[in-house]
């Protein structure tokens, strides 16, 4: 016992001399501190942009790079390292006119050979980047002159701007291309912030560029993307002022965020479609009338409010806030009597579907278990059946290997990006209309707002018409931050942070 | 005299070589299980690699750039050439070469697991000693209690608890981060804590063994100091088997580990295997498998011959 007393005693010594070492955050949180602490609620893989398609990477990367043309806050698309563009007549040329007077964070003098060279790697077969399929309508990338390059299409694609401004088209320096520099472990820029150092699964830490070509931006001089996996510490940091913004709060911290003066909660429409999607290769689900009857048992505002911390309902595969985003929430009102009529017409289910939920998402499972009962009361039986990420990957978007399965669709700055997955049926619903590739073709060719609307339109109303998916809603995401943090702003489709404009108040 | 101190020698080295052997073999079973495991259970590293967004065709030139397009046979053929010769391959996500990744995040979970390893013996040996001293008195019961609420408490809620009140409330201890000594005080004492509660039962065992024997009846007889008696003669013998399992208990130390560095945000091999096996990292799983093998042999092989050293009786055969 007087060992213990000791040892007490000896963590107390040692816990009196602590804040010698201690995190600065505390003081700082009074003051104006020099580093945005930021909570990252996972390490990335890789911060190369063409090595892989985790959004963790592209969050990180942000800050780093620069593209060509960029989202702006109502997400529409306007110049960035491209001061402007021209599109010939034709649709086959896109023509871009960079920013002269951009440097690289290593000195190098941004030209038209560092965007030849970016779009060559990201192209390469060789490297198997996944984000390279969005390219496959381009022929060619020229440098027209020092300041100019050429994208050369083998038909018109409207889509091509879009992909442009996704994070995986970051302009990278050709001299380092060239030297087979490792970019995965220390990427190079022209971004408003220089990375300086990643310590694996802890913290990645980047500092102002001092020579943005944005005046006046970035205004903090250094960000520490905290690498913090426990949303407790996350909202524990957040509340004792260590941390100044943290990407995860569990819906049970929300309220507590919003009365705490010190803290606020930024909130929007996510991109994604939350879904229950169906297999309909497999009978019964192959006939709409029972897919239908799907829809109409589940109560797409109680799943969205319960499991996904709120949400606004859809009724076909886009997000709410989607400005080519049509209204179709009404066409499946929750109607469990009507859902047993139509499962009685259809000649009933007579088997125990297969509901298959990826575990490592807590908020798909709690909706999972949400549509077993909801399903239940309209006679429907399903037995739920738990998988990891990787398999589910594999074994149900890969293979197809399910009845029923829970997951959400992450947005894409253009509409095309979503519906091609319908092009032909080789997806993991198994489901595509005759009609869908002539819409898709045509609005690629197609340049006008108004215009490709309507195509996006029809496309929507197919999906809303032979629900292959219970479309269930689009969730909010929260974001929570110190009081004193002004001009923060999430590019909406990307779901990725643009800290140029952050600073303290 | 010097004929038996060179067969002990002979001894120890035969000891050490036999554990070797032993050691390589362990290593090439273990690692084949593994390599068989990983790609049979479901879950296909490209598919992973490439997200929901990619099509067929890039999945597959992903499989053809990561050589999973070979027959398993050529796979097996490749990693164990490779293996022989110290060459664990490159990550599949990181693109980073896997040794590299292992040896970065060795020395944190190493320090870890010996400055709780030590701790919980600090801990452990002193409790146990007085509770068998003190038998079926208050002293033993809290000794116990320690125990049965040590082992009782889930790491994961400790570690919490201990964060909410040396972090938060107390504000003394740094949140996350992992770059000064305040940073492995809470992770070190809740590895501690649960070790330390296994082991003190085992002290207080081998320790009332050990009083019960006729030695210490006859030195307590004699008039011997009482407390020479039990310090230095029954302390002596008690620990023997202690040393064993202690020896044991460090291998399971650094699987321990992957809860803490989780709850504290710490960057050690735990979590670097964790997301491994979540994202199939095949070649790191695999060297990090081949790793721990390693590290548990010698540690086991260690624990021997430390026991060898404490008992005589040991060293030959």
């Amino acid at each position: 016992m007087k060992t213990t007393l000791s040892l007490a005693l000896a963590v107390c010594t040692l816990v009196a001399a602590a804040p010698a070492f201690g995190a600065g955050g505390r003081e700082a949180a009074s003051a104006q501190p020099a580093t945005l602490q930021f909570a990252l609620s996972g390490n990335p893989n890789t911060l190369d942009p063409h090595a892989t398609a985790g959004t963790l990477t592209f969050q990180v990367l942000r800050s780093v790079y620069d593209t060509l043309v960029e989202p702006d806050e109502s997400g529409r698309i306007v110049p960035a390292l491209a001061e402007s563009w021209g599109v010939s007549a034709d649709g086959l040329h896109w023509t871009f006119h960079l920013r002269s007077g951009v440097q690289f964070h290593n000195g190098d003098e941004f030209t038209s050979k560092d965007v030849v060279a970016t779009f060559a790697r990201l192209r390469d077969p060789g490297r198997a980047s996944t984000h390279a399929a969005e390219f496959a309508a381009v022929t060619a990338v020229e440098a027209l002159d020092r300041y100019t390059v050429q994208f050369s299409l083998e038909r018109p694609h409207a889509p091509l701007l879009s992909a442009l401004a996704s994070g995986w088209s970051a302009i990278l320096p050709q001299r380092l291309i060239a030297n087979g520099h490792d970019f995965g472990g220390s990427p190079v820029g022209t971004g408003p912030f220089v990375f300086e150092q990643w310590m694996r699964d802890n913290r990645i830490t980047l500092s102002r560029n001092e020579r943005y070509w944005i005046e006046g931006q970035p205004a903090v001089a250094r960000v520490n993307f905290n690498i913090i996996t426990e949303v407790a510490v996350q909202v524990q940091g957040l509340l004792t002022g260590d941390l100044h913004i943290i990407d995860m709060v569990g819906p049970t911290d929300i309220a507590r965020i919003e009365r705490n003066p010190a803290t606020r909660l930024d909130t929007g429409l996510s991109s994604l479609v939350m879904v229950m999607a169906i297999n309909t290769r497999r009978p019964p689900l192959s006939d709409v009338r029972i897919r239908r009857a799907l829809n109409h048992a589940v109560d797409k505002q109680t799943i969205l409010d319960v499991a996904y911390a709120g949400g606004r309902p859809i009724g076909t595969f886009m997000d709410a806030g989607d400005p080519f985003a049509l209204d179709l929430a009404h066409l499946h009102p929750h109607d469990p009597e009507r859902a047993r009529a139509l499962i009685r017409e259809a000649g009933g289910v007579n088997r125990v579907l297969d509901l298959v939920l990826p575990q490592n998402f807590e908020p798909h499972v709690r909706a999972g278990e949400m549509y077993q009962q909801m399903l239940a009361q309209a006679g429907i039986e399903a037995q739920i059946r738990l998988v990891d990420w990787s398999t589910w990957l594999s074994d149900v978007y890969g293979a197809a290997n399910f009845d029923l399965t829970v997951i959400g669709h992450t947005g894409k700055l253009d509409p095309d990006g979503r519906f091609s997955l319908f092009e032909t049926d080789r997806n993991y619903v198994g489901w595509s209309h005759p009609e869908i590739p002539r819409l898709l073709q045509a609005a690629r060719l197609e340049s006008e707002f108004a215009g490709r609307r309507e195509y996006f339109a029809e496309i929507q109303r197919l999906l809303a018409e032979e629900v292959p998916f219970v479309f269930v809603g689009t969730n909010y995401r929260f974001i929570a931050m110190r009081e004193t943090i002004h001009g923060f702003h999430m590019d909406g489709k990307l779901d990725t942070y643009d800290l140029r404009r952050v600073r303290f108040r | 005299m010097r004929g038996d101190e060179r067969t002990s020698h002979r001894a120890v080295i035969g000891l050490i070589l036999r554990r070797l052997g032993r050691l390589v073999l362990t290593v090439m079973l273990i690692s084949t299980v593994v390599f068989l495991t990983v790609r049979v259970i479901p879950g296909d590293p490209a598919r992973t690699i490439a997200g929901m967004d990619a099509g067929e065709p890039a999945v597959e030139s992903l499989r053809i750039r990561l050589g999973l397009d070979r027959p398993l046979w050529r796979q097996y053929l490749g990693w164990l050439w490779d293996t022989l010769r110290f060459d664990f391959g490159t990550s599949f996500f990181s693109q980073e070469p896997v040794l590299r990744l292992i040896l970065d995040r060795f020395p944190l979970t190493a320090l870890l697991a010996v400055a709780s390893f030590l701790l919980s013996l600090l801990v452990a040996i002193p409790i146990g000693v007085i509770a068998a001293v003190k038998r079926w008195t208050v002293w033993d019961g809290l000794g116990l209690m320690f125990a049965q609420v040590g082992m009782a408490i889930p790491s994961f809620w400790l570690a919490i608890l201990l964060l909410m009140l040396f972090s938060v409330r107390l504000g003394l201890l740094p949140l996350f981060g992992a770059d000064s000594v305040a940073h492995w005080i809470l992770p070190v004492v809740t590895l501690a804590t649960e070790r330390a509660a296994v082991l003190v039962r085992f002290v207080r065992a081998s320790m009332v063994e050990e009083l019960e024997k006729e030695y210490v009846l006859a030195a307590d007889a004699r008039g011997l100091p009482h407390l020479r008696v039990r310090f230095s003669h029954a302390l002596r013998n008690a620990l023997m088997p202690v040393v064993t399992i202690a020896g044991i208990q460090f291998g399971y130390l650094l699987g321990g580990a992957v809860i803490v560095e989780q709850v504290f945000s710490l960057p050690g091999l735990g979590r670097l295997f964790l997301s491994a096996i979540v994202a199939r990292d095949f070649p790191l799983i695999q060297g990090g498998v081949v790793f721990i093998a390693v590290v548990f042999s010698l540690s086991n092989c260690a624990a021997d011959l430390v026991s060898a050293a404490v008992n005589p009786r040991l060293r030959v055969g």
